[in-house]
């Protein structure tokens, strides 16, 4: 069976990745597996969309960047959360939920 | 950190990480995208997969590398910072490709700028900045005295120590209060003694100031105490540098100042200059050891306890949370208690009532204060001046902007037309004038560093000054200067520039074949002239003034003369001895070949003036004539020094002292104590009526002695062999310039004196030109700043004149063709040049009108409207245009019709 996979909507992507890094440094590949597995592969991070964002976040201000090594002793790319992201990931969650919440109420009416 | 903070400075971390390692920043990104790939493929191979096929796989599964690098790059986007690089890269590439414009705009705005910033300097130094190293500036003050003297107020510059120890005592609201005094002393003894300014100080003085000594350690309140105080001295770092060569064991040598050998005890800070009122002191000496000093030779050490002596000024600190109100209650107090003890032993002196005396914490720098010369005045209104300067050379800079903004329509309507906002563009053309600004500025500090010292050295000769590189206040304003200066010179085109029409200037290109006139670039050009004629109106009426005076006749030569001063330094030598030491320097000098005569006297206009009681048989009270001054003389007086003599005759050797008694009066005195008769053969009594007479024998003319606006015409002369007075010093009179002739005259005469005697030679010239100065200094800046406006305004001329007949070529062809003569295209643009400078002259001379009433008061005996001036100025202005002017007009006549006609 193939997995049942869900195109990302719009800004999301920026939420998940911020929760993600919310639970500590982790590199890019880290970031998507973490994503897949909690989501028990419904949410599959598009590998052209990460990147782009990862650097995105990392300009805003809202994710660090940082050289470490890997668990098998590569040089990879870590990236953790800023205090200015992790009051950005509040707002957007708190957002998130906010939509969800109306939008099941919309979908349940009648 | 706020948050939007940090994240503006995280992005401004990762803009300059993308911009300036754009290297690291690429192979960044590489290996963190293969990073990901290898763990991808780790994770295929531990389920099962070949590692090749693993890598295939998770290569496929990530997609194409490139193209997500791509993206990841284009995250970045292109920001303002980038921006303002491209700008800057483009301005500086148009600017390169341009090098004769760029030049004559850096060339321009440098000197602009560098007068500003050389006069900032000065005016910062003057009137601005706290004297170094000064703590809590804004607490410390100079007393400054005054009372009613005469029906008038009076703020005197000095007072006595008698005075600075009342106010110390009665004073409640001061944390400190100082003795501050300068004087010029011989320092050092032979060849080597050379007179320099000593800082005359009390032991508190130093507790105002945060400056470790270099070495050694400062005077004391126990080495500075009534009423010998101790013979020691502390040395300028300067000074220590140049005598000593900055050794360590000057500690405990001495060092003859004046009349005293002081032992030296310390070197103070480096830099440090008290507070220089008479120059850089060389070194500092206790208040009570020169006070002791003067008043033991007068006979009485009184100068504590008696006020017939004022030779200082008093400076304090007012206690912190004390305001200056309060303190000025305090200080007026104390100072009328003082008067009030001062009544008490001596009678002469007015009641309190009457003379209302008010003491005021002023500025503790005396050019800020009540008694300030005119040089700080001056000082202000040339850094006026050097900002029309700027304000032209901006101007200018401007015009030559606009005018290359014609030139450049086609592109800058190309560049709109692919699609540039004008917001782009008018920040494209505001960063290259920005960029010429901050060029102007650095040839403007270069500027300021040469041509400042010459400014410097016309204002603060005698107070040390920083470098304007080292000097951080002097930079800034030359970073302002030169942001100011981009800003004016960017603004006005690169609005312009917005406006730009599109269609019209793509159709025709840069060889348009209409004249367009700018109104704006009239204007500048206009203002450009407006303020040249200002200028040099200034500079008219200060050189007339300046000329004036010089050619005064002030009774007496003074480029030929020196005066030799004989100074003993507290020797005593007996009257009889002191004659015939000067009398062996006048033989001395007259054996030196570029001597011409020399003779002696005892006193010199402008530095020491002699009165003697006096009285004249048959007058009665010539007191109520008015001042009466006396010279002692001796033969060849005359001669040496110039004065003429309009009847009679001057001394000669045989007034001797067993001779007849004479004496020779001024014209003046001739026509006020003998009105109507001849006073040869009058009769003079000195002192007493028991004096035998003194027989006038001869009238010379009317001399300036204290005031070069009003001549003293109260003066006699009495034969110095036959008043043996106690002093005697040497006029010497050369071929040729004096100044040229001093140091020769001083080292011959010096082998002469005895001990640590010395004598000075100095010029006339120098005596008169300390008095000329303030409108020497007018003068010469008026003078070089209306040049320096002269030649950018006609730079500026020219440049859009030219740039005029360039646009019109094919109109002027078409008028050649049509049969116009040479003469008539070259009047047609003559005629435009002139037209220019009319209208400057106009508006500039109906400025400096206006502007006379400020002048007059600095002015001699010129009026601020004089017509001869504003003439003269008129034809330069005119001559300036037509030269400005003629190579264009002469270019315009050579134009071949066959060729403009063809050219589009």
């Amino acid at each position: 069976m193939e997995d049942q996979k869900l195109d990302l909507p719009q800004g999301t992507l920026d939420l998940l990745i911020l929760k993600a890094v919310s639970l500590g440094p982790m590199h890019g590949w880290a970031i998507s597996e973490r994503i897949r597995d909690v989501s028990k592969a419904t949410l599959q991070i598009p590998q052209g969309s990460l990147y782009p964002a990862l650097h995105r976040l990392e300009r805003r201000g809202w994710i660090s960047a940082e050289w470490g090594a890997s668990d098998n002793n590569r040089r990879a790319k870590y990236y953790q959360l800023t205090r200015s992201g992790r009051s950005q990931l509040q707002a957007e969650a708190d957002a998130w939920k906010t939509l969800t919440v109306a939008v099941s109420l919309v979908l349940d009416m009648g | 950190m706020p948050n939007w903070l940090s994240d503006a400075l995280s992005e401004l971390r990762y803009r300059f990480r993308a911009i300036f390692r754009k290297r690291a920043v690429e192979h960044d990104l590489d290996e963190e995208l293969h990073f990901h790939i290898e763990q991808e493929a780790r994770k295929l191979e531990a389920s099962g997969l070949s590692p090749d096929e693993a890598l295939r796989q998770a290569s496929i599964a990530f997609g194409g590398i490139e193209r997500i690098k791509d993206d990841t790059r284009d995250v970045s986007g292109v920001s303002w910072l980038e921006i303002l690089l491209q700008d800057f890269r483009y301005a500086a590439r148009g600017l390169r490709a341009r090098p004769a414009f760029t030049a004559s705009v850096i060339i321009t705005l440098g000197l602009g700028i560098g007068a500003n910033v050389a006069m900032f300097g000065i005016v910062d130094q003057l009137l601005i900045r706290p004297p170094a190293y000064l703590r809590d500036p804004s607490r410390v003050h100079r007393i400054y005295l005054t009372s009613v003297s005469d029906g008038r107020d009076v703020t005197d510059g000095f007072t006595e120590y008698a005075r600075y120890l009342d106010f110390a005592r009665y004073t409640k609201t001061l944390d400190a209060i100082a003795v501050l005094a300068g004087n010029q002393f011989a320092v050092g003894i032979g060849e080597d003694a050379k007179e320099m300014p000593v800082g005359v100080v009390s032991a508190s003085f130093w507790s105002f100031f945060d400056a470790k000594p270099a070495i050694g350690r400062y005077f004391t309140a126990s080495e500075d105490s009534i009423p010998t105080g101790s013979p020691v001295a502390v040395l300028s770092y300067a000074f220590w540098q140049t005598r000593f060569g900055g050794s360590p064991d000057v500690l405990g040598r001495t060092l003859q100042i004046g009349p005293v050998p002081c032992t030296i005890i310390g070197v103070a800070a480096p830099g440090f200059v008290g507070l220089p009122d008479e120059g850089s002191p060389a070194a500092f000496i206790p208040a009570t050891l020169y006070g002791y000093g003067v008043s033991s030779s007068r006979g009485r050490v009184d100068y504590y306890s008696t006020y017939n002596w004022g030779w200082l000024s008093i400076m304090v600190r007012r206690k912190p949370n004390v305001s200056i109100e309060a303190a000025n209650a305090d200080l007026t107090n104390a100072y009328r208690l003082s008067w009030a003890a001062e009544r008490a032993i001596s009678r002469n002196t007015s009641p309190v009532e009457v003379a209302r005396p008010r003491a005021v914490a002023g500025p503790v720098v005396l050019e800020r204060g009540p008694n300030a010369t005119p040089v700080a005045r001056i000082a202000l209104w040339i850094a006026g001046v050097a900002t029309i300067v700027l304000v032209i050379a901006c101007a200018n800079v401007a015009n030559l902007l606009l005018a290359r903004a014609l030139f450049r329509r086609r592109e800058i309507a190309l560049r709109m037309a692919l699609g540039a906002g004008q917001r782009r563009l008018f920040a494209q053309l505001l960063t290259e004038s920005l960029l010429l600004g901050t060029l102007g500025g650095m040839a403007g500090i270069v500027t300021a560093q040469w041509g400042g010292a010459i400014l410097r050295s016309l204002f603060l000769s005698d107070v040390a000054t920083a470098d304007v590189v080292r000097d951080v206040r002097t930079l800034a304003f030359a970073g302002a200067a030169a942001l100011v200066a981009g800003l004016m010179t960017g603004l006005v085109p690169a609005l312009q520039a917005g406006r730009a029409a599109l269609a019209p200037a793509l159709k025709t290109g840069t060889r348009d074949g209409t004249y367009q006139r700018s109104r704006t670039r009239t204007m500048l050009l206009v203002l450009q002239g407006a303020m040249s004629v200002l200028l040099l109106v200034g500079a008219g009426l200060f050189v007339r003034s300046l000329h004036n005076v010089r050619s005064m006749r002030l009774g007496y030569d003074v480029d030929p003369v020196l005066y030799v001063h004989l100074n003993l330094r507290g020797m005593r030598l007996p009257p009889d001895e002191r004659a015939e030491l000067a009398r062996r320097l006048v033989e001395a000098a007259r054996a030196i070949p570029e001597v011409e005569s020399a003779a002696r006297g005892i006193s010199v206009p402008f530095w020491s003036t002699e009165g003697l009681g006096f009285l004249v048989p048959g007058v009665d009270s010539v007191r109520r004539l008015g001042h009466f001054t006396v010279q002692m003389a001796s033969a060849d007086y005359f001669t040496t020094t110039g004065t003429r003599i309009l009847k009679g005759r001057g001394f000669t050797e045989g007034d001797r002292a067993d001779g007849a008694l004479v004496a020779v009066v001024s014209q003046g005195m001739a026509d006020a104590v003998w009105p109507g008769k001849d006073a040869i053969g009058q009769c003079i009594k000195i002192d007493r009526v028991t004096d035998p007479c003194r027989q006038v024998v001869g009238i010379a003319e009317n001399i300036h002695q204290n005031s070069l606006t009003e001549s003293q015409t109260l003066q006699y002369y009495l034969s110095i062999e036959q008043m043996r007075p106690n002093e005697a010093n040497v006029f010497i009179r050369t071929r040729g310039n004096a100044s040229a002739h001093a140091e020769t005259v001083r080292r011959t005469l010096q082998k002469l004196m005895p001990g640590a005697a010395y004598v000075t030679a100095t010029p006339m010239r120098e005596i008169i030109d300390s008095r000329q100065r303030s409108w020497q200094l007018g003068a010469t800046m008026f003078l070089l700043f209306g040049a320096l406006a002269l030649v950018l305004a006609a730079v500026g001329l020219y440049s859009v004149i030219a740039y005029g007949v360039a646009q019109r070529t094919q109109e002027i062809g078409v008028r050649i063709a049509l049969g116009a003569g040479m003469s008539d295209v070259v009047r047609l643009v003559l005629g435009q040049g002139l037209r220019f400078a009319a209208l400057g002259i106009l508006v500039g001379g109906g400025a400096a009108m206006w502007a006379s009433r400020w002048v007059g008061p600095l002015l001699f005996s010129v009026s601020p409207k004089d017509p001869a001036v504003y003439g003269t100025v008129a034809v330069v202005l005119l001559a300036a245009a037509i030269f400005a002017s003629a190579i264009p007009a002469v270019r315009a006549s050579r134009v071949d019709p066959n060729v403009a006609l063809r050219s589009e």
